[in-house]
């Protein structure tokens, strides 16, 4: 992080009006009290969240969308989606491989920018962390809400029973569970661990019984001391070592959900590099969505530079590049395989009745990043942002498409038939958001959005160069 | 009126309640409340002397006959615990051959169908059979004295028994006159003959639809496959259609040329003429029509007398008879079909119309038959029905003629009493009943027999009587027994009561008028024909009719509008636009189907919708082509105008691609007669089949050249195994259950649209990719090579059915047959029609075919307690059962003399989707096409 010293003086603790002050004139940071302030100080008083009520109550009308839609559907059944015989699988497949997507992204940049040194990360891997978990939280929601019988979800995991049955260990949707279980439960560990040093500045600073005692049960015990920092720092490579091949296996085993089959679109090798690479793309955009939102929420354009922003942006136009020549491989192979079926399939992509999708999502995906090779794109955050929604947008449309365009096209003439989705397909996606949001803006009530011991360890690190 | 009604319609005097009264009042209502607020003490018992026979649980099987448009079929009837389950065809009984038609197979809906007339239905709501036996009592003597003649009206009658029975009432009341018709309507002598297409070498069919749905589908198809197949002794039979409209037979055909109704009628005369040597000038035809008429009068004429020219119920009455004196006079192979004596011929419905619009008609009897809805469905009608003062409507439904009438007496089913039945060939049958009638009603002997004066009278006493040869008859009981059993009558004719001296029988009017008003260019011809899965509209309230898809269009639940491709662009209409079709007497309203290949200028309509009686399920779907002309049950109708309403109402349709571009023809591959498949020769694999397990394995061969796209085995299917219904919108969802679909592909060009069927069950993949995609094993494979779904395990993520390359695979996206059923489905009795045999699937979960796998299981047991193998043809699966040109085998593989692995060796033999090594065990035969090598160029 390139903190410039400006002007600022070491902050009290305490006091609104001049904190408010204080915040106005903040645009660079560069001593730890600043970190403290500028990241904790909102969580401990009970001004400024006016912005967060509103936010709250918009994503509350969502969540109780979100969970209404699915009590519903518990009670009247899988119809209620606009799935058919034909097309068997539709939104919540599409929402689920979108969810892990973006949850994908939180550890990426957590672990694998951790193991290359890549330190303008401190800035925004806590908050891209927090989106992983409530991500992954809710794509694996997503199958549930899929499946026929959601109260036999537990069929899935190997349990001791009395019909001596084991699940079908050859199915990728079994691989899958374990993918998703394992990455959530990591996920949680690497983002709880991470906070602890943090949860103990709030301890410290907490003015009142209340918070002290919440955040320092919460800490377990941190002081702060040499030994904890070099087994913590010890640990956490060792976690961000493990978290990389899984950040690559969940999402590749999603792809072999679709790549371990029979059908044309889904049979095609590619799929488990190509869904990691758009995991990853998905999930930068999320988190630029996401950072821009808390910057402008609670004033952080001091941690959370353009800078940050531009980094992004280029990973973006890398992934972006990548999704493309993988959708052209993929055109490439299902034209050179001279398979009927796999030539008929790429007409229907691009002819189809789902073709204004798919050129939509090629635009998206592949065209509107291709902006960020021009710096001034890359350094204009209403830019940024539009584009990340595109992205995120065409990476939805990408999954939905995947999964329509191969059961809506295949070998058996007959059988070809569209999906059209009802209301409550749309409730779902719309109320998982909302969800997301909801738990989201929790987080930002409540914890440290901004890995504030991460950002001291710059800053100190700046100072004494 | 009658003096009921009368002394109804007085006021009621006042009540003056004391209050001593009125505590009585209270009392008395307190202890008829608590002697009455529990259902009455009813005790299960079990037996004590059990039925001789009979092992609970244990399938019994009775033979018996269904009627369709008044002809019989012979069938055999599962019950199980006194409970009729199935219904398959009887191998003796000609008109069955031990196949069955969809009607039969749905006919258990019909007996189970909560809507069924129940009670006695009279003008006041505490009306009994009581009540309408002494008013009876009043008009029978009335037209005792000749006061008030009874009036009968029928549909088309075959059972001797009751033919006898309207023969001894004519003579009981003088006067009685008695009208029967056809709901289909069309000319009458283009169905009184059999067609032998076995035995012809050249079949031309002008506008008849001999394989299309009626009492004689299954023996013609029979015959037509038996005369296709390559073996036959005359070589394979060629077939060519001329029509307007697709038919069943237009789309066996090996060549179909589409022209207009009256220039079909015209080129018939013209090849009359020309058969029979003396050639009138040649109707004017476009080039190549003409060239296709020119080809096929002379295979025509070189097949000599294996040549068989069929007029069609579209043509005139004069027409039809030209064509039927000619192919006798040039010994064309048909039969004539069972006819009665000459007394018993019924007068039409134009004259029934005729009487009661004078106002005559006092004492009226509607047996079984529904005109205001398939007759005459106009105002005039209905308003002269109502004035009927005794007007009685016995049926199955109180439906739109019930409705009309004073009186609503409820029909016993035809598995729930004593009947019996001639089929289209003449053959008798007896109808006993499978089950004791579900509620209070009456057979239409007994109704009939209530009519003569009898007080009590049993409808088995009524039919025994026809078949007894005078009181004293040794051999009838061993006879009848012998009748029961086989389902057939043989060595004896019905004793009918005739009486020399009655005069009044009258020729069958032709029933369509010549032909009327030349059509303007801008006006367009209806065509009305029968519908493929409803019928006449006796069949709207069945649901499984209903969901069954029209063999060709697809379309379920509703009927369609269909017109060439050339005039809907000229309307700016497409496929599911809502048409309105108005004629000078009539307007009604459908939504359209395009239809390559039928005669430009031709509307196509179909019968049996438009129902406002019919019941919850067959209410207010599709529309009434009789209301364009109604009373006078013409099939075609001249100056009708169309025009596009601006709504739509698309068809819930199984199937929304029908042409196979490219390298989809591989889908269903056609050979010449005596062709073959290039061999795909077997390939190495890595994957070996284990050697097998057990003595069985069970694979299909389904011979697409065979399959006539009738749905027999489509109903057959779901009626086995519990398959549900699951509703207009839920079929327009994508979303119909069937285990066994028929896919339907346009196989033609550009030139000449042609259709070719494929039924599609289970592949039973010998390396099934549903299997290692189930994340629950849910989907697993037996020893016999049976791909098992285990409903149990199944929780329902349909990643099986994503993998599916043949997509056979069913989900259960709500609870269909086990809480949310589509309308009144759910209510009792409807799941008494239930296979025990069967799972009834709950929400959620994931099924498909089987291969009837409670069948094979059943076998086995049988077999193992013979302490034998269970022979080839020994079990048969629904779908094989039902089918009635035998298209499907089924059988073991390790049995090397078995059919199945005959039908592998055949030269046609293939494998869907080979490609893919899914190694499935249903495999097929391709499709033949006898195409007339000097029409082939322009039209192949």
């Amino acid at each position: 992080m390139s903190a410039i010293v400006s002007g600022a003086q070491p902050l009290p603790s305490a006091g609104d009006a001049v904190r408010a002050q204080k915040v106005e004139r903040l645009t660079h940071v560069d001593t730890i009290d600043a970190v403290n302030t500028l990241v904790s100080g909102p969580l401990l008083d009970r001004r400024r969240w006016r912005r967060w009520w509103i936010a709250m109550i918009v994503a509350s009308l969502l969540t109780v969308l979100f969970f209404g839609s699915m009590i519903y559907l518990f009670a009247k059944g899988i119809g209620i989606f606009g799935n058919n015989s034909i097309v068997v699988w539709g939104y919540p497949i599409a929402n689920y491989v979108w969810w892990i997507g973006i949850g994908n992204a939180g550890t990426l940049i957590s672990s694998m920018l951790l193991l290359t040194h890549q330190h303008w990360r401190a800035a925004i891997n806590r908050l891209a962390e927090a989106m992983t978990l409530m991500a992954v939280a809710i794509a694996g929601l997503m199958p549930i809400m899929h499946m026929g019988r959601p109260l036999y979800f537990y069929w899935l995991a190997p349990y001791p029973n009395t019909m001596a049955l084991w699940p079908q260990w050859r199915s990728a949707l079994i691989w899958d569970f374990w993918a998703i279980l394992s990455y959530l439960l990591f996920s949680i560990i690497f983002w709880y661990t991470g906070l602890i040093p943090d949860l103990a500045t709030l301890r410290d600073r907490a003015i009142t019984p209340g918070k002290r005692i919440f955040y320092g049960a919460l800490a377990l015990g941190w002081r702060n001391s040499a030994r904890h920092w070099h087994i913590y720092q010890t640990y956490y490579r060792t976690m961000a070592a493990l978290a990389t091949p899984l950040v690559c296996s969940v999402h590749s085993i999603v792809g072999l959900d679709f790549a371990a089959s029979l059908m044309p679109g889904w049979q095609e090798t590619i799929f488990p590099p190509y869904f990691v690479v758009g995991a990853m793309y998905s999930g930068f955009a999320m988190v630029v969505v996401l950072c821009a939102g808390v910057r402008w929420g609670l004033d952080l354009e001091a941690l959370i530079t353009t800078r940050h922003f531009e980094i992004m942006a280029k990973v973006m136009l890398m992934a972006g590049t990548v999704m493309f020549l993988s959708y052209a491989t993929e055109w490439f192979s299902a034209w050179y395989s001279g398979r009927g079926v796999d030539r008929r399939f790429l007409s229907f992509e691009f002819t189809g009745a789902y073709a204004p999708l798919y050129w939509i999502m090629i635009f998206c995906n592949c065209i509107a990043v291709q902006a960020f090779w021009f710096r001034s794109a890359r350094r204009s955050l209403p830019a940024i942002i539009i584009i990340s929604i595109l992205i995120n947008i065409g990476m939805w449309l990408e999954r939905i498409l995947i999964v329509w365009n191969t059961l809506s096209h295949h070998y058996i003439a007959s059988m070809w038939r569209l999906f059209y989705p009802t209301l409550w397909d749309w409730f779902v996606l719309f109320g998982s958001l909302g969800f997301f949001a909801f738990l989201y803006l929790l987080f930002a009530r409540f914890f440290p959005v901004v890995s504030m011991h991460e950002v001291k360890e710059l800053v100190q690190r700046e100072a004494t160069s | 009126m009658t003096d009921i009604a009368a002394r109804s319609a007085a006021p009621a005097p006042r009540l003056e309640i004391s209050r001593r009264a009125a505590l009585k009042l209270f009392t008395g209502g307190m202890a008829a409340s608590l002697a009455g607020c529990s259902p009455p003490a009813e005790k299960n018992m079990p037996y004590v002397d059990m039925p001789e026979g009979l092992v609970p649980g244990e399938p019994q099987y009775y033979a018996t006959a269904l009627p369709l448009g008044g002809y019989g079929r012979g069938v055999i009837v599962k019950a199980v615990d006194g409970r009729p389950v199935k219904v398959s065809g009887n191998p003796r009984h000609p008109a069955s051959l031990g196949s069955t038609d969809v009607f039969a197979e749905a006919a258990l809906v019909e007996l189970y169908d909560p809507e069924r007339s129940r009670d006695i239905r009279g003008t006041q709501p505490i009306n009994g059979w009581t009540e309408f036996l002494g008013e009876l009592q009043q008009w029978s003597g009335k037209a005792k004295r000749g006061e008030a003649p009874l009036h009968l009206v029928t549909s088309t009658v075959a059972s001797p028994t009751l033919l006898g029975q309207i023969a001894s009432l004519k003579q009981q009341y003088p006067g009685t006159r008695w009208f029967a018709y056809d709901p289909l309507g069309g000319a009458e002598g283009a169905r009184s003959l059999i067609p032998r297409l076995d035995r012809a070498s050249v079949i031309v069919c002008l506008g008849a639809d001999p394989l299309g749905p009626g009492p004689m589908q299954i023996m013609v198809s029979r015959a037509f496959i038996k005369g296709r197949m390559p073996e036959s002794p005359g070589g394979m039979s060629r077939l060519y259609a001329v029509e307007s409209t697709w038919t069943l037979t237009g789309a066996n055909a090996d060549h179909r040329l589409t022209l207009p109704p009256d220039k079909i009628d015209a080129l018939a005369m013209e090849i009359v003429g020309r058969l029979e040597g003396h050639p009138g000038s040649p109707l004017p035809l476009d080039k190549g029509a003409r060239h296709f008429v020119d080809e096929m009068i002379a295979d025509l004429q070189g097949a000599g007398a294996g040549g068989l020219l069929l007029p069609g119920p579209m043509l005139r009455e004069e027409t039809v008879q030209a064509v039927l004196q000619s192919g006798r006079r040039l010994g064309a192979p048909f039969d004539r079909a069972a006819t009665f004596p000459a007394q018993l011929r019924p007068e039409p419905f134009a004259a029934f119309e005729e009487i009661l619009h004078s106002g005559k008609v006092q004492n009226l009897l509607l047996l079984d038959c529904n005109p205001a809805f398939d007759a005459a469905p106009d105002a005039k009608f209905a308003e002269a029905l109502k004035k009927v003062p005794f007007a009685v409507h016995a049926g199955l439904y109180d439906n739109e003629t019930a409705d009309l009438c004073r009186w609503q007496l409820p029909l016993s089913h035809p598995l729930e009493a004593w009947s019996d039945l001639t089929s289209a060939d003449g053959t008798v049958a007896i109808v006993q009943p499978l089950i004791r009638p579900l509620y209070d009603t009456r057979s239409q002997h007994e109704i009939l027999g209530f009519y003569a004066g009898q007080t009590a009278p049993s409808g088995y006493d009524t039919v025994r009587q026809t078949w007894k040869q005078g009181a004293q008859d040794a051999g009838f009981e061993d006879w009848w027994r012998n009748a029961l059993v086989k389902g057939v009558v043989s060595g004896r004719s019905p004793q009918f009561a005739l009486s020399a001296g009655n005069t009044e029988t009258s020729q069958p009017a032709p029933s369509q008028p010549p032909l009327d008003a030349p059509a303007d260019s801008n006006s367009f011809v209806a065509l009305i024909q029968p519908d493929q899965t409803i019928y006449d509209g006796r069949f709207t309230n069945n649901a499984w009719l209903q969901e069954c898809p029209k063999p060709l269009s697809k379309g379920t639940w509703t009927n369609a509008v269909s017109l060439a491709p050339e005039d809907a662009a000229a309307l700016g209409a497409s496929d599911g636009d809502v048409l309105a079709i108005s004629s000078s007497a009539g307007k009604i309203e459908g939504p359209l189907r395009i239809d390559r290949g039928q005669a430009r200028g031709v509307v196509g309509l179909t019968l049996g919708y438009g129902r406002e009686g019919a019941g919850a399920i067959g209410n207010g779907l599709g529309y009434n082509p009789r209301l364009l002309s109604p009373g006078s049950l013409r099939n075609v109708i001249r100056g009708i105008q169309v025009k596009k309403t601006g709504r739509r109402a698309p068809i819930p349709s199984t199937q929304m691609h029908f042409s196979l571009e490219g390298d989809l023809r591989k889908l269903l591959p056609e050979v010449a007669p005596g062709g073959s498949l290039p061999a795909s020769g077997t390939k190495p694999s890595l994957f070996v089949p284990p050697p097998p397990r057990d003595p069985y394995s069970w694979a299909m061969v389904i011979d697409t050249a065979a399959c006539t796209g009738c749905n027999a085995c489509v109903v057959a299917c779901q009626v086995e195994n519990n398959v549900p219904i699951v509703g207009p919108d839920e079929v327009a969802n994508g979303r119909a259950m069937h285990w066994l679909r028929i896919d339907s592909y346009d196989i033609g060009t550009a030139e000449e649209p042609r259709h070719g069927f494929e039924p599609v069950p289970c592949m039973q993949c010998e390396k099934a990719p549903c299997e290692p995609v189930c994340p629950v094993e849910a989907s697993v494979h037996d020893t016999e090579g049976l791909n098992d779904q285990v409903y149990n395990r199944c929780v329902g993520t349909r990643f099986c059915q994503s993998n599916c390359p043949y997509k056979v695979r069913r989900f259960n996206w709500f609870a269909y047959n086990s809480g949310q059923e589509y309308k009144d489905l759910g209510k009792d009795p409807m799941p008494a029609r239930n296979n025990p045999d069967v799972t009834v699937r709950a929400r959620g979960v994931m099924e498909k075919c089987t291969y009837c796998v409670q069948r094979i299981s059943g076998a086995r047991r049988d077999a193992e307690k013979a302490d034998k193998p269970i022979a080839d043809g020994e079990l048969k699966t629904a779908c094989q059962e039902a089918c009635p040109t035998e298209a499907i085998s089924f059988g073991n593989l390790q049995d090397k003399g078995s059919m199945v692995n005959a039908r592998r060796a055949d030269p046609r033999h293939f494998t869907l989707l080979e490609e893919l090594g899914t190694r499935p065990r249903t495999t097929y035969l391709a499709r033949v096409r006898n195409a007339n090598p000097k029409l082939a160029g322009g039209s192949a």
